[in-house]
This record gives structure tokens, C-alpha cells and sequence, in this order.
């Protein structure tokens, strides 16, 4: 190299133009030679590693890939799992909630009718010891009243039969009982 | 309660005395409506028949009670009867007695209640009605009690036909209230 470059030095003093452009021809050579040399090498060494860890990452990004699809169908699976038990868990309480509006209406019916039925019963059984009570009070009132109109009925017939009266009373209970023997007798 | 035998005894006794004494009809008749008057006073019968009362002081109240209004032979049989102890048979020994005369004149008693005395003509009249009424001889013996109000009562043995005013206002009163 060291002479290669010992030459161009004193081949650069007898240059001129393009020449001074372009390499010198036994640089070309050089360098293509090296060039093919370690192209060479690259391609049989080291391209075939690069290419392999390329290979692999690809497929590791691909198996990562997969992977994460893997998962996210999995989650996904698991979020529609999740969403239907959601929508049973409240479709059930729907369900829950309704029934027992349903039992909470019923007994509320139950209790309202019951509460109807018994105040029913009471106003009719006021109702009737009013009734009984009106009825015996009636009763009562038409006794005294009966008792009251005999009892002064006794006293107008008593003053009002004078001797003549209870002569005729007599005479007509005689008539009676003579009468009796024919119709067949009679016991008071 | 005594029986029937004891009084029927005593009954008897009394009526033969009252027949051999005579006036029998007036000490019959007075027996008779004393016999009714004890039958309708639970006390003078309580009073002749307690045994807590002396015998003195029961035969001291007949003759306080009935002296200047009875026959002495009617005051003499009653005090005889209370003096004996049974003045609570008094009434049922009576009309046993009344019941004995009656069928030794072969008639039966008609007791009749009437709210004023009956005349002669009426007592005779009742007498032939009810005679034609019961088939038999009847001798009617008529107390005057006011509480028949009006109209007569009469009662031959367990038969009583009854024309009373006080009867026709019970059965007003009955009507009355059946209606109620």
C-alpha cells in the first residue's frame, strides 16, 4: 500500500486533467478486487447471518403478532362474555326488580282488599247490632207503650163499669153459659 | 204437704160437728170464704201456722180477727183446726169441707168471683146456667174480688169459664204482644 501510494504520488506529479479526477487504474483494480473480496465474504457470511436474523425477528414479530391476535380474539371473547353476563346479570335484575314490584302490587292489593273486607264486615255488623238495637228498643218502646195503654185501659173500664154495667156483664155471662150446654161447652 | 187422707179427715170431722150443730148453711158459707180469704193472705196464713207463734197467741188472733163477724160455731171448728197445728192445711181442710156438703146435697161447688156482690136472681140464674153448662146440681158461693174488675169468674173444679173484664185486657194484652 505503502508503495501504491508512493507511486500515485509520483504518478500525480505527471497527471493532469480528468486524470486528475479519476483513479488511477491499478486503484480500480484494487479496489474492485477488495470490493468483490469483501462482497464476497459479506454474501457468504455475513449476509446469510443478517438474512437469518432477520428471518428470525420477522418471524418473532410475526409470532408476536399472532399472539397479540390471539390475545385480543381472547379478550375480545372474554369483553363479549363479560358484555352478555352484564346483560343477563341485568336482565335478571330487570327480572328481579319486576317480580318484586309484581309481589309488592299483590300484596298491596291483598292488604287494600283485606282492609276493605274487614272494614265491610265491621260497618256490617255495626249495621246490624244498630238494627238489633233499634229493633229491641222498638220492641221495648211498643211493651211500654202496650203495658201503659192496658194498664190505663184497666182503670177507664174499672171506673167506667158502674152497678148497671155489672149487672148487664153478668146477665150477658149467664147467657153465655146457658148457651154452652148446646154448643159443647167451653173452658177459658 | 200434708195428704190427702189427713185432710179428708179433718174436712169430714168438721162437717159432721157443723151438721149436729145445725145452722148449716150460714157456718158453711162462713168457712168456706175464709178458707178463700187464707188461700189469698200469705200472712194471716203465715201467722196461723208458724210454728215460732204460741198456740195462744194464734187462737187470740182468730178471735180477735173473726168474734163479731162469724157464727161462734165457726170461730170454735177454725180455732180448733189452728189449735191442732194445722193451720197450713186450713185452706185445702175448707174447701174439702165445702166439696163434703156440696155432695151431701148432690151437688158440686161453683166458686165465683165477681167484682160486686150478685143478687139473689143472679146467683140463682148463674147457678141453673152452669148446672146446664156442667150437667150437674151446682151451688154457686160468690166472692166479691175487685181484681176481677168486671164481669164474673167461675171455677168448678179444675174447670174455670171465665167472663171477667180482667180476663178480655190479659187477652188484649196477649194479642198485643204477639203483634209486637
Amino acid at each position: 500500500m505503502i508503495n501504491q501510494a508512493v507511486l500515485f504520488a509520483a504518478e500525480e506529479g505527471e497527471r493532469s486533467g480528468l486524470d486528475l479526477v479519476l483513479p488511477p487504474l491499478a486503484e480500480v483494480v484494487g479496489g474492485t478486487i477488495a470490493f468483490i473480496v469483501v462482497l464476497f465474504v459479506l454474501t457468504k457470511v455475513a449476509f446469510p447471518k443478517l438474512r437469518e436474523a432477520v428471518e428470525a425477528r420477522q418471524n418473532e414479530i410475526e409470532g408476536n403478532l399472532k399472539s397479540a391476535e390471539a390475545s385480543k380474539t381472547e379478550a375480545q371473547g372474554m369483553l363479549d362474555d363479560y358484555k352478555k353476563q352484564m346483560a343477563d346479570a341485568r336482565s335478571e335484575a330487570n327480572r328481579v326488580i319486576e317480580e318484586s314490584r309484581q309481589q309488592a302490587e299483590q300484596v298491596r292489593k291483598d292488604v287494600v282488599a283485606k282492609a276493605e273486607s274487614d272494614a265491610e264486615a265491621i260497618v256490617a255488623r255495626a249495621q246490624e247490632q244498630i238494627e238489633a238495637e233499634r229493633t229491641r228498643a222498638v220492641s221495648e218502646l211498643q211493651g211500654t207503650i202496650s203495658n201503659l195503654s192496658i194498664e190505663l185501659a184497666e182503670k177507664v173500664v174499672g171506673r167506667s163499669i158502674d152497678a148497671s154495667t155489672q149487672k148487664d156483664l153478668v146477665d150477658a155471662y149467664i147467657r153465655d153459659v146457658a148457651g154452652m150446654s148446646t154448643n159443647g161447652g167451653r173452658n177459658n | 204437704m200434708a195428704s190427702a187422707g189427713l185432710i179428708t179427715g179433718y174436712a169430714e170431722a168438721l162437717f159432721s160437728v157443723v151438721k149436729a150443730e145445725g145452722d148449716l148453711e150460714r157456718v158453711e158459707d162462713e168457712l168456706y170464704r175464709f178458707g178463700k180469704l187464707l188461700e189469698s193472705n200469705n200472712d194471716l196464713k203465715q201467722a196461723l201456722s208458724e210454728p215460732g207463734i204460741d198456740r195462744s197467741q194464734r187462737v187470740k188472733l182468730l178471735e180477735d180477727l173473726l168474734a163479731d163477724k162469724v157464727s161462734p160455731h165457726t170461730l170454735g171448728l177454725i180455732t180448733f183446726v189452728v189449735a191442732s197445728e194445722r193451720g197450713r192445711q186450713l185452706p185445702d181442710i175448707l174447701e174439702e169441707l165445702g166439696e163434703l156438703a156440696a155432695e151431701a146435697r148432690n151437688s158440686v161447688v161453683a166458686e165465683v168471683r165477681s167484682a160486686t156482690p150478685l143478687d139473689d136472681k143472679q146467683r140463682k140464674a148463674l147457678a141453673e146456667a152452669l148446672g146446664q153448662a156442667t150437667g150437674k146440681n151446682v151451688e154457686v158461693k160468690v166472692l166479691v174480688d175487685p181484681s176481677v174488675i168486671g164481669g164474673v169468674v167461675a171455677k168448678i173444679g179444675d174447670t174455670v169459664i171465665d167472663g171477667s173484664i180482667k180476663r178480655r185486657l190479659e187477652q188484649l194484652r196477649e194479642r198485643v204482644g204477639e203483634n209486637r
